[in-house]
């Protein structure tokens, strides 16, 4: 039993690293897409810088439409990695996390808390001339990733397993399961539509695309082989039981979460909704994808989760 | 390795012909085997690790209040043994009195009935909490966690400037700083017999655990904190992990039944001793500050109960006064039968009408402090500053003549401090933290608070000062 400032800040804090490690990723896949189809099909670099946008929408409404592909990319990127208001930026969000761990620090360790500042420094310390050139923005948002995953490491390895780190891990596993079904959400109806119009290398491009930034590619592989068929792929995001992307694995971990810090007697609010929906996603399949109701389904999903949220705020934050 | 000698004051480590004190000449001979580049080497890891590890304080007055490091000079401050006993000996002293002047201040009032020290100028300050008369503090114990403020004239004396009986902060850096400097120069510590000070948290644990309300059973203790916006916010997150506490702020905590509890995921608890690192005015909007969003409404009902102990007490502010500084040696002579084992600051008060005629026609040469105020703010260096500001800060002690004491400017001594590859004479001060819990224990050494602006007196933090670490050494035949 922890305070409920402290295990709100935690939970934050998890949402923050995990979403600040989404954002790194997509920028570097998207980037290595928009590099690879450009001179092939404009349109198609423009649709995945103006996905990305609708992924991590923080960009102000007015900002007028990009004539210019590069100045939509170039735009994108500083604004999705380095701008200080952009609040899907990573460096927004590994500003809050950070901002959430030093108001927690006596629940967590040096370890945890020296990775996440000294990445958090590193990314404050670019500036918006030095990212202007591809190479060295890559490096730098591949350096900014390296200090995520060793800051998880560090939680995984020096934490206790209290309930601190059930509320860390709680706010990690469903940002992460959010996000996923966001992108699946954002990026499935052109993906689906598209499959008559685009030629074949292209369309498999995209395919490939999204399974890598959902970090899914290799794990992909290893269960459908080397080829791309898009009912594998949405079979596989949707439904794999193994891979920690999967929105069917991201769901049972959040409800896994949530019934380790409800009391044992008694399930609580926010354990209910996700309990539910994690059974839903487990006795779900084809057929789902087959009658075209993914769409519908992935909506049904988000409000749920969204509601989960509300009720963990309130059940346990008193917020 | 250039070694650059002050031209006035007392220098810590170099006599009058310029040869090394017996106790640094063992540091001087390893400093002076390290190239500049070693140094400066060594100096980068330095700074790398302060950063890395957050190890900050906040600037007031930025936006949104910016992190700054505290900047630490490597070079050692070293007080031999036979010279700590008689600092110590004097803490212990003041400690003891300033404990005691509280008591009856908030009880008898025996002393300003015999008039040590003028009642009007007790009763008519802020910090004086009336609401708090007859009231007694678990253990009797106002000043749990006392840090004062220790200087050294031209003669190498050394003398109280002033007690901070309130939230004095600081401790931390002191550790840290022996961390760091054995990380980044272990060579130093191995040729000394340098006293430790790791265990002052488990110390600052005992005695908050000394003065909880409940009896025989594990009583939970929380340090209060205004949050993460609070200059010291460093300290008091490190402190709550050292002790292994939890650290709460305002919100975290509810008053019930006139018991306090903090608010946990899964139902509450209740709470034993607060160590606070907020002042009194903020403690409990509905006994003191109205606004304050940063306490706990309720909480003085509870200490009043007896139900929780708050260290250090409510109301303790009064006795680190500046203006009840200058009766201080009084103060020890009526309580203790003692003479002051430590001089202090001959210091003029302003509510006086001769003392304020002085310290008026002698501006030129005085350092003039508001009574109320801490960090170095609202203070005036006479003998530093312009005609003109010495009359508008007259015109304005006119105004209020008792909110103001003035001192002769104390020549500090100063210490080799590293700045820019060279080693230059800088200012120091020392602020030694002492525990009141079932005994009196007095951290050995202290905060080394160094003004890294050539020629400034003044150290602290908020205007540009840094800090050393401090070593006491064992006693050789201990």
């Amino acid at each position: 039993m922890i305070l409920s400032r402290v295990a709100d800040g935690l939970y934050w804090m998890g949402r923050y690293l995990e979403r600040a490690e989404n954002a790194t990723r997509l920028l570097l896949v998207t980037e290595e897409l928009s590099t690879e189809v450009l001179g092939l099909d404009e349109e198609l670099a423009r649709a995945a810088w103006q996905d990305l946008r609708a992924i991590f929408p923080g960009f102000p409404e007015s900002e007028p439409p990009f004539r210019q592909l590069a100045a939509l990319a170039s735009a994108s990127l500083l604004g999705l990695s380095i701008d200080q208001e952009n609040r899907f930026s990573v460096f927004y969000s590994l500003k809050k996390a950070r901002d959430n761990a030093r108001s927690v620090r006596e629940a967590l360790t040096l370890e945890v808390f020296i990775n996440l500042n000294e990445t958090y420094r590193e990314l404050e310390g670019m500036s918006r001339r030095h990212l202007a050139d591809p190479a060295t923005f890559r490096s730098a948002m591949q350096s900014t990733h390296r200090g995520l995953m060793s800051t998880v490491g560090a939680i995984e390895h020096t934490l206790p397993r209290d309930a601190g780190w059930l509320f860390l891990k709680l706010g990690e596993s469903l940002e992460r399961v959010f996000r996923t079904v966001v992108i699946l959400r954002i990026k499935l109806p052109a993906l689906v539509s598209a499959e008559p119009k685009v030629d074949l290398p292209l369309f498999y491009s995209q395919w490939r695309s999204l399974l890598r930034g959902l970090s899914c590619l290799e794990n992909y592989r290893k269960v459908f082989g080397a080829r791309l068929e898009p009912i594998d792929v949405l079979q596989f995001l949707l439904f794999d039981p193994l891979s920690p992307r999967s929105v069917r694995y991201g769901a049972s971990a959040v409800k896994e979460h949530l019934d380790r810090i409800s009391s044992a007697s008694e399930l609580s609010q926010p354990a209910r909704i996700v309990g539910k929906l994690a059974a839903e996603l487990s006795y779900q399949g084809h057929d789902l994808i087959r009658d075209g109701q993914i769409l519908p389904f992935l909506d049904h999903v988000l409000t749920e989760l969204g509601r989960a949220h509300d009720a963990l705020s309130t059940v346990y934050f008193g917020t | 390795m250039k070694w650059v000698t002050p031209k006035n004051g007392f220098d810590e480590v170099f006599d009058a012909r310029g040869r090394a004190r017996p106790h640094y000449a063992a540091l001087i001979s390893i400093l002076e085997s390290f190239t500049k580049e070693d140094v400066e080497r060594r100096e980068r890891l330095q700074q790398l690790t302060l950063r890395n590890q957050g190890i900050t304080f906040t600037v007031y007055g930025e936006k949104d209040g910016l992190e700054r490091i505290f900047p630490f000079d490597f070079v050692p401050r070293i007080i031999p043994a036979a010279e700590w006993k008689g600092i110590q000996d004097g803490l212990i002293q003041r400690i003891t009195t300033l404990n005691l002047f509280l008591s009856d201040v908030y009880q008898d009032q025996k002393c300003l009935k015999d008039g040590v020290i003028p009642a009007e100028l007790i009763l008519s300050r802020k910090e004086y909490k009336r609401a708090l008369l007859g009231l007694v503090p678990p253990r009797k114990i106002y000043t749990h966690v006392v840090g004062t403020d220790i200087i050294r004239n031209d003669r190498g004396e050394y003398l109280v400037l002033e007690d901070n009986c309130r939230v004095p902060s600081g401790v931390s850096y002191v550790l840290e700083n022996r961390n760091l400097l054995s990380r980044v120069f272990p060579e130093f510590l191995g040729s000394y017999p340098v006293r430790p000070i790791k265990d002052y948290p488990t110390l600052l644990l005992e005695t908050l655990r000394f003065v909880a309300p409940r009896r025989g059973q594990n009583p939970v203790v929380v340090l209060l904190s205004p949050g993460i916006h609070n200059s010291a916010y460093f300290e008091h997150s490190f402190l709550a992990r050292e002790m292994g506490v939890p650290l709460v702020e305002g919100r975290d905590l509810l008053v019930e039944g006139n018991h306090l509890f903090m608010r946990r995921t899964h139902g509450k608890r209740q709470v034993d001793v607060i160590y606070r690192r907020i002042d009194d005015d903020f403690l409990d909007p509905l006994a003191f500050r109205r606004d304050s969003m940063l306490g706990v409404p309720g909480l003085l009902n509870v200490y009043r109960e007896g139900n929780v102990a708050l260290a250090n007490a409510p109301g303790a502010g009064v006795a680190d006064d500046k203006s009840v500084y200058a009766y201080m040696p009084r103060l020890i002579k009526y309580y203790l039968g003692e003479e002051p084992l430590l001089p202090q600051v001959p210091t003029y008060l302003g509510h006086k009408k001769d003392d304020f005629k002085y310290i008026a026609e002698h501006l030129d040469r005085l350092v003039v402090k508001t009574t109320g105020d801490a960090g170095g703010y609202g203070m005036l260096m006479g003998p530093f500053a312009s005609t003109k500001e010495r009359e508008t800060y007259l015109a304005a002690m006119r105004k209020n003549p008792g909110n103001y004491i003035a001192q002769p400017l104390v020549e500090l001594s100063t210490h080799p401090t590293h700045i820019g590859g060279k080693f230059e004479p800088r200012r120091v001060d020392l602020r030694p933290f002492i525990l009141y819990g079932d005994r009196i224990r007095v951290l050995p050494g202290g905060l080394t608070r160094v003004a890294l602006r050539p020629g400034s007196y003044v150290v602290n933090s908020s205007q540009g000062g840094g800090s050393k670490d401090t070593w006491v050494l064992a006693p050789r035949d201990a």
